[in-house]
């Protein structure tokens, strides 16, 4: 007993001694609160440059602060690159999420309904959240549709602060309010002395939001807040002129050091963690302009099979009244040299997604769909001849029945969707109905109000959906059952079996390499056969050969490339491969000229490896043939005349680039090459979507399958991607700089860290964009998304 | 009020009839056929080419010893080939040294400007008068040598502005048409003019060096000239203080690059979409502000008509391709080469083909939104139509009928949709920035030896013909004018002359104005307007002291720049070297020394405490503290002031009256600066 009496006694005094002695030290805690500086489009190119360059005034660095927060006090991660094409919403939502990505552009059309998904669009966004109508941005809304948090979900409602941004949770309209009581006092009183004219409603939001987060910084309860700039990526998409360029990044400069210095005065600034991040870079160089080339002028011009044209945006919209309709998220251009559907604007049979502007997301009406359309056209004529109106039944049943059992199971499959989204429609009506109409101060402090506005909204979509797919399933029908008389011109309305805004399923590249655009003048032509003689009625395009023989006339720079197309991306299906490449799970084309064409392929491993070919085409049955090639280096990529590839010594090129390798490995032998991480790019973004989509928890099986489909609807036909300096911006004027390619510039993105625990580091191993949730969550102690995608770094104190 | 409306509807038909009679006389002055001769002729016969491009430099001038005349020299202007004019003329008051912080850029002086005679003057109050008489007079008096700007009352030109508005309406507009219409008409021609030449000198001096020497300006000098200049073009301008000036003066130009190169590739795209061949243009120095459209008569495309309307409307052109003198074109036209795929070479290549190519049109790009067309070679009279047409509209209106803003804000807002309108479909509707356009034109133009000399030529005829104003008549006699005014103001820099005086005066104006708080200078002000410019607060000739006006310069800039470096709220060290920072606080805190006036003082201890709350640097924060102690404690003169600044302690007003530390506690003092 006395010997435990003794041995209590011993670790009493012990116990004792350790919390005397360690009265004086604060107990190390782990990082628990993240501030976020979100840039919009700034290239680590740029930031470096002028972070190296001193100002003659001071004999400082340019950006004194980031020099001093992140180059000497945290990590800079050197080789940080914007995973699958850099444009903003895509690439927001890999480093908001830290999954891979179910966006895939700015904006996204549903092949089927013809609905827009507009991710940038802010105007009906706060014109619907005003009408609690609305509640967060769609890339927000899509996401949380598909089951797929945010860094910021990680955080409780209550003690997280973000600012206005394209992923965007909730309007704080009280900031909205200050704005206006800061816009009217500047305006008044200030601005002819101070700023010579009024500053911008966007500054004075800035400048409102900034101080809301200054603010909120000394509040120990929030612990996530971001802030978000568009500021670089606008610059530098109108100037390249250095100095331009470098009054904005000194602007940020401050706004670092304001941000830094007010986490340094708050009660957790040894828990914080600040960080910079840039979703993209862009391909800016000051010696000279980007050109523009008019993809839809072209598409909707004779050469380009005179389609009428849906964009998100008018062209040249800023020299249009129309073009300042806020609401607008799809628009038509017409092409006045359409043959089979001259005025009928609500057929559009080119759907673009140009933003980003390097490149360009391009779907085709279904081939059939116009063979179809144009054949009942035909058959409605009442003074076709016999033999030709029979051919022509005969043909359009052909078509029917090629498609009838694919056709058949989307309609039973959508079909058995819908009867389920129909219940959950009930469900979720049921449980709206018992939402309060009113919110007490504490509900509405923790969020409540606006989870229910969210359920409404969903809701309201989901609805949407169901009409839009609903119609759909009946249009199909109805095309199944087509009838037609070899004997009687057709007098059904074509609407109703081929609806409009509707481009029907995607195109193979047998579709893309024999695409019909019009009816020949002579009409329907009959072979001796007695059959529809397809070359003598169909005019057809082969649009890979065709967009990349494009030239301009006005092409003002020696220095940029003849020819303003770079590349054609298209995913090919695994089927045709599988005697030559049998590991190969995926297959994706990237077209640069008959005789220069490369093949990205993935296996189950996720492994990936290239093959040079050349003459690639599909047979009408689907199969693709094709010829071996030599890696020469005019490839899409251009890997192979990339001085900077860094492969193993005593491997050649060729054995490198031909063989498997880890996307790791790619990574690291690519990265630093013209287009960076470009192969691992086009796998991020061709590879089947509905992999990434994990569904909402209350999804069954048939409302998972209805989500992935329509993220499947949404797939572009094929992606164009411009030549270096050149871009496909149409709706206004980019000369300074664009992005949207795989080009290390555009790709080259920010990621630096500073604060609790962060060692002083400048991390020259590449990462992308998926590493960087994972990463920032883990140091805050929250569950990574993809473990395995968690940056781990020397000197750890907490969880590096 | 029936019997008004009548009268003004007769005067409004009557002087419609005098205008569309003067407008045809015009034409037929203007109309391409009557001169079609000597074009031919310019055509066929060409010019020399000189490759060579004008090149500026700063001579420097002393004044007295104690300022300086820093004149731009440009080679090649004004058609003189390789020789040199001088352009425009600063004075610079260096306060007898070469230390720029002192420095104060007080005068700017465009040398080219020619004299207005009464005639012209006259003529300007005509309404529907548009046309320049005569070449102009090429004799300078001592009157012309009135400086184009004086930077240290920025306010004036403003207010003088303003109190010119007034009395329009207030005792003009009222009368009769034939009163308010000649009124309207000269103050529109003569702002016009103004502006012009404003503009001219922005022109001149963007392209001017700049370095830290003594002998030119430095960058934030040209900055802060610039932007004065350009704000003085605007309502408000005169009310920016220097320190938002200069900074504006480097956003200006930002601006100015990004519409360039917006404009660029409007223009580019614009061409491709009409078959068109575009090539951007250096006019002088002035990379790529201007772009030629081509019309190839050969291997021509043309588009589909219905898809490119929006365009020429944007173009500010007819299609030409439905134009059919196009197909026999015997104006201007040149052999031009292309090159394998279809691109125009630059002028004098060889390539695989040549096209006969037609210009047809010059624009600027440097007008906001739009390419602003300068010249349309098939169209002699279209933007000079346009220009008159647009005058006229608003002598109608405003002078003839005597529409006001007040009482007829309808017709106004039906103008302010109908230019939103117009604007957004590519019209360029603001005459102020056209004017702009129009005088940087000349300038470049008149700087430029690398153009073809038949389309130089076709150019400097449609550049006279841009302006609609009587009183417009520069470019006949630039360079003698530039030089002759030159000399004359060269010959003031030396004895007592009419420089020196404005010196003095413009030096006791700033001492008596130092320190003063807002309120005071506003009464100040009011009072040197209210008496037409007749008072003006000044210090005595005794009280005016070099010594004490470079002090309380160097206190003011020492003053500005530690506000600079806790303007972020942030620590300063980080962005600004500690050892100046320290340094500057020791300056502040030497040259406190006598300065009396209590706004300053503040001023100076609250920056001193937000960079000791601001700072982590133990040096800089003692500094901080001593210089604030000193500065709180000391508000009289020192024993170590001068004579002259103790004198005139004793008769400072009350504004810049400290009180006397036995009045105030030192506790208080401090309190009263939180």
């Amino acid at each position: 007993m006395s010997v435990v009496r003794r041995l209590f006694g011993l670790f009493f005094c012990l116990t004792l001694w350790r919390l005397t002695l360690g009265a004086g030290e604060i107990p190390a805690s782990p990082p628990c609160r993240l501030v976020i500086l979100k840039i919009d489009g700034l290239s680590d190119d740029l930031l470096e440059n002028t972070m190296n360059k001193r100002d003659p005034a001071t004999g400082r660095s340019l950006m004194p602060w980031f020099t001093r927060i992140f180059r000497e006090n945290g990590t800079i991660f050197k080789n940080f690159y914007t995973r699958g094409i850099s444009l903003s919403t895509p690439s927001w939502a890999l480093l908001d999420t830290g999954r891979h990505g179910v966006i895939r552009g700015n904006v996204e059309f549903d092949r089927y309904t013809g609905r827009s998904y507009d991710y940038v669009n802010f105007f009906p966004f706060y014109l619907m959240s005003a009408r609690n109508k609305q509640v967060d941005m769609p890339a927000v809304e899509l996401l949380d549709q598909l089951g797929i948090p945010l860094v910021m979900d990680a955080f409780p409602y209550e003690s997280r602060i973000r600012s206005f941004q394209l992923l965007q949770r909730g309007v704080h309209w009280q900031t909205f309010r200050d704005v206006l009581k800061r816009r009217v006092k500047t305006q008044l009183f200030l601005s002819p002395v101070e700023s010579v004219g009024p500053p911008s409603l966007y500054k004075t939001l800035e400048a409102q939001t900034e101080e809301e987060l200054l603010a909120a910084l000394n509040n120990s309860q929030m612990l996530y807040l971001d802030f978000y700039t568009g500021d670089v990526d606008h610059d530098t998409h109108l100037t390249n002129k250095v100095e331009s360029l470098e009054d904005t990044l000194r602007h940020l400069d401050a706004l670092a050091g304001r941000m830094w210095s007010a986490i340094q005065k708050s009660e957790l600034a040894a828990q914080t963690v600040f960080v910079a991040v840039s979703d993209h870079g862009m391909n800016n160089l000051p010696d000279r302009n980007s050109q523009g080339f008019n993809l839809p002028d072209f598409l909707s011009s004779p050469a380009g099979g005179s389609h009428h044209v849906v964009t998100n945006r008018f062209q040249f919209d800023d020299y249009k009244i129309r073009g300042l309709a806020p609401l607008v998220h799809r628009t038509v251009a017409p092409s006045s040299t359409s043959t089979y559907l001259a005025k009928q604007t609500s057929y559009p049979t080119a759907w673009l997604d140009l933003d980003g502007n390097e490149r360009a997301a391009v779907q085709l009406r279904n081939n059939d769909y116009n063979k179809l359309h144009i054949l009942l056209q035909q058959l409605g004529r009442k003074d076709l001849p016999e033999l030709e109106r029979a051919a022509a039944v005969k043909y359009a049943r052909a078509v029917i029945d090629r498609h009838r059992n694919e056709w058949d199971m989307t309609t039973r499959g959508l079909s058995e969707e819908l009867d389920a989204l129909n219940r959950d429609i009930e469900n979720r009506k049921n449980e709206t109905r018992r939402l309060p109409k009113r919110w007490t101060l504490e509900q509405r402090r923790r969020g409540e109000d606006k989870e229910a506005r969210r359920k409404l909204r969903d809701l309201s979509l989901l609805e949407q959906d169901r009409q839009g797919y609903t119609d759909f399933v009946k249009s199909r029908g109805a095309l199944l059952n087509l009838e037609l008389n070899e004997t009687k011109p057709y007098r059904g309305n074509i609407a109703e079996v081929i609806p409009p805004y509707c481009l029907g399923d995607s195109n193979s590249l047998y579709d893309l390499q024999h695409y019909v655009v019009g009816p020949k003048s002579s009409g329907v032509a009959v072979n001796a056969k007695g059959q529809l003689d397809e070359g003598g009625t169909f005019q057809t395009i082969d649009y890979f050969p065709l967009l990349l023989a494009q030239r301009v006339r006005n092409n003002l720079q020696t220095a940029l490339p003849e020819a303003p197309v770079d590349f054609i991306a298209m995913s090919l299906p695994r089927e045709s491969f599988r005697n030559q490449v049998p590991e190969a799970e995926h297959v994706y084309w990237l077209d640069g000229g008959n005789e220069n064409q490369l093949l990205i392929m993935t296996d189950r491993f996720s492994r990936l490896t290239t093959r040079a070919v050349k003459y690639l085409t599909a047979l009408p049955d689907g199969s693709i043939t094709w010829t071996a090639a030599n890696y020469g280096p005019n490839l899409p990529l251009r890997l192979m005349a990339d001085a900077a590839l860094k492969i193993p010594q005593g491997t050649t090129p060729v054995q490198w680039l031909e063989a498997w390798h880890t996307e790791g490995e790619w990574m690291g032998a690519t990265h630093r090459c013209e287009y960076s991480n470009g192969v691992i790019g086009i796998t991020e973004l061709l590879s089947p979507i509905a992999d990434n989509v994990p569904g909402a928890k209350e999804a069954n099986k048939h409302l998972l399958r209805f989500d992935r489909r329509r993220r499947e609807l949404v797939q572009a036909d094929f992606h164009v991607f411009s030549s270096d300096g050149w871009n496909f911006n149409a709706r206004n004027f980019n000369p300074g700089g664009n992005h949207g390619g795989f080009f290390r510039i555009s790709t080259h993105s920010v990621w630096m860290m500073a604060g609790a625990g962060v060692p002083h580091r400048a991390i020259e191993q590449p990462y992308d964009s998926l590493n960087f949730a994972s990463t920032i969550l883990s140091a805050a102690g929250k569950p990574a998304p993809m473990p395995d995608r968690v940056v781990k770094l020397s000197n750890q104190k907490f969880r590096w | 009020m029936f019997n008004g409306v009548t009268a003004a509807m007769r005067y409004l038909f009557a002087t419609s009839l005098a205008f569309f009679g003067l407008t045809l006389t015009a034409w037929a002055e203007d109309n391409p056929r009557v001169r079609n001769d000597r074009w031919l002729e310019s055509a066929i016969t060409g010019s020399k080419q000189v490759e060579a491009s004008p090149r500026y430099r700063w001579q420097t001038a002393d004044v007295h010893g104690n300022a300086q005349l820093l004149t731009l020299f440009c080679r090649n202007c004004f058609g003189v080939e390789r020789e040199e004019v001088p352009v425009v003329s600063i004075l610079r008051d260096t306060a007898g040294d070469s230390a720029p912080e002192n420095d104060r850029v007080s005068y700017v002086w465009l040398l080219s400007v020619p004299h207005l005679n009464a005639g012209q003057r006259i003529l300007s109050a005509i309404p529907f008068f548009y046309w320049r008489v005569g070449r102009g007079s090429d004799n300078l008096s001592e009157h012309d040598l009135k400086p184009q700007m004086n930077l240290t009352a920025p306010q004036d030109p403003m207010m003088s502005g303003a109190a010119r508005q007034i009395v329009q309406w207030m005792a003009f507009d009222p009368l009769a048409a034939w009163v308010r219409a000649p009124s309207r008409s000269y103050q529109a021609n003569a702002t016009d003019n103004i502006r012009f030449h404003l503009e001219e000198t922005i022109s001149y001096l963007r392209t001017a060096p700049v370095s830290n020497s003594p002998d030119t300006l430095t960058g934030a000098q040209l900055n802060t000239l610039v932007a004065r200049l350009e704000l003085r073009k605007r309502l408000t301008g005169g009310l920016v203080d220097g320190v938002h000036a200069e900074r504006f003066g480097g956003e200006v130009g930002f601006e100015e690059e990004r519409v360039r190169s917006r404009n660029w590739e409007v223009l580019r795209q614009c061409a491709e979409k009409t078959g068109l061949y575009f090539e951007p243009v250096n006019l002088g120095d002035a990379d790529g502000r201007y772009g030629i459209l081509w019309f190839p008569t050969e291997d021509a495309q043309p588009p589909n008509p219905e898809s490119v309307k929006l365009i020429w409307k944007v173009l500010s052109i007819s299609d030409p391709w439905q134009d059919p003198r196009l197909k026999q074109w015997e104006g201007l036209s040149y052999e031009r080469a292309l090159d394998g795929s279809g691109r125009l070479l630059p002028r004098g290549s060889s390539g695989p083909r040549t096209v006969r190519m037609v210009p047809l049109a010059f624009y600027s790009l440097m007008y906001p939104r739009v390419p602003l067309l300068l010249a349309d070679f098939r169209d002699r009279m279209h933007i000079r139509r346009h220009e008159m047409t647009q005058r006229s509209i608003t002598q109608v209106t405003s002078g003839v009928i005597g529409i006001s803003r007040l009482t007829n804000w309808y017709y106004y807002a039906g103008v302010i949709v109908y230019n939103f309108v117009a604007g957004r479909h590519g019209s360029a509707v603001n005459q102020a920035l056209r004017l702009d356009c129009y005088a940087q034109f000349r300038v470049h133009l008149s700087a430029d030896m690398s153009l073809d000399g038949r389309l130089r030529s076709e150019l400097e005829a449609r550049a006279r013909s841009l302006t609609v104003s009587p009183l417009d008549s520069t470019g006949e006699h630039g360079a003698k004018l530039a030089r002759a005014r030159y000399s004359m103001l060269l010959a003031q820099t030396a004895g007592q002359s009419e420089l020196a005086e404005r010196l003095e005066r413009d030096r006791r104006a700033e001492i008596a104005n130092f320190g003063q708080t807002t309120k005071a200078k506003i009464g100040h002000s009011m009072l040197h307007f209210a008496s037409v410019g007749l008072y003006t607060q000044r210090a005595s000739k005794e009280q005016l002291s070099l010594a004490e006006l470079d002090r309380e310069r160097r206190f003011i800039y020492t003053l500005n720049y530690l506000s600079n470096t806790v303007k972020n709220g942030t620590q300063p060290e980080v962005t600004y070297s500690s050892a100046d920072i320290a340094a500057s606080v020791s300056d502040l805190n030497r040259l406190s020394v006598g300065i009396l006036s209590v706004s300053l003082r503040t001023r100076a201890v609250q920056t001193l405490q937000k960079i000791a709350d601001l700072t982590k640097n133990r040096t800089i924060l003692a500094d901080c503290r001593q210089a604030m102690a000193v500065i709180q404690v000391k508000p009289i003169p020192s024993a170590e002031m001068d004579p002259s600044i103790a004198r005139r302690s004793l008769r400072v007003p009350e504004s810049r009256t400290a009180r006397p530390p036995a009045e105030v506690s030192a506790d208080a003092f401090t309190a009263s600066f939180k």
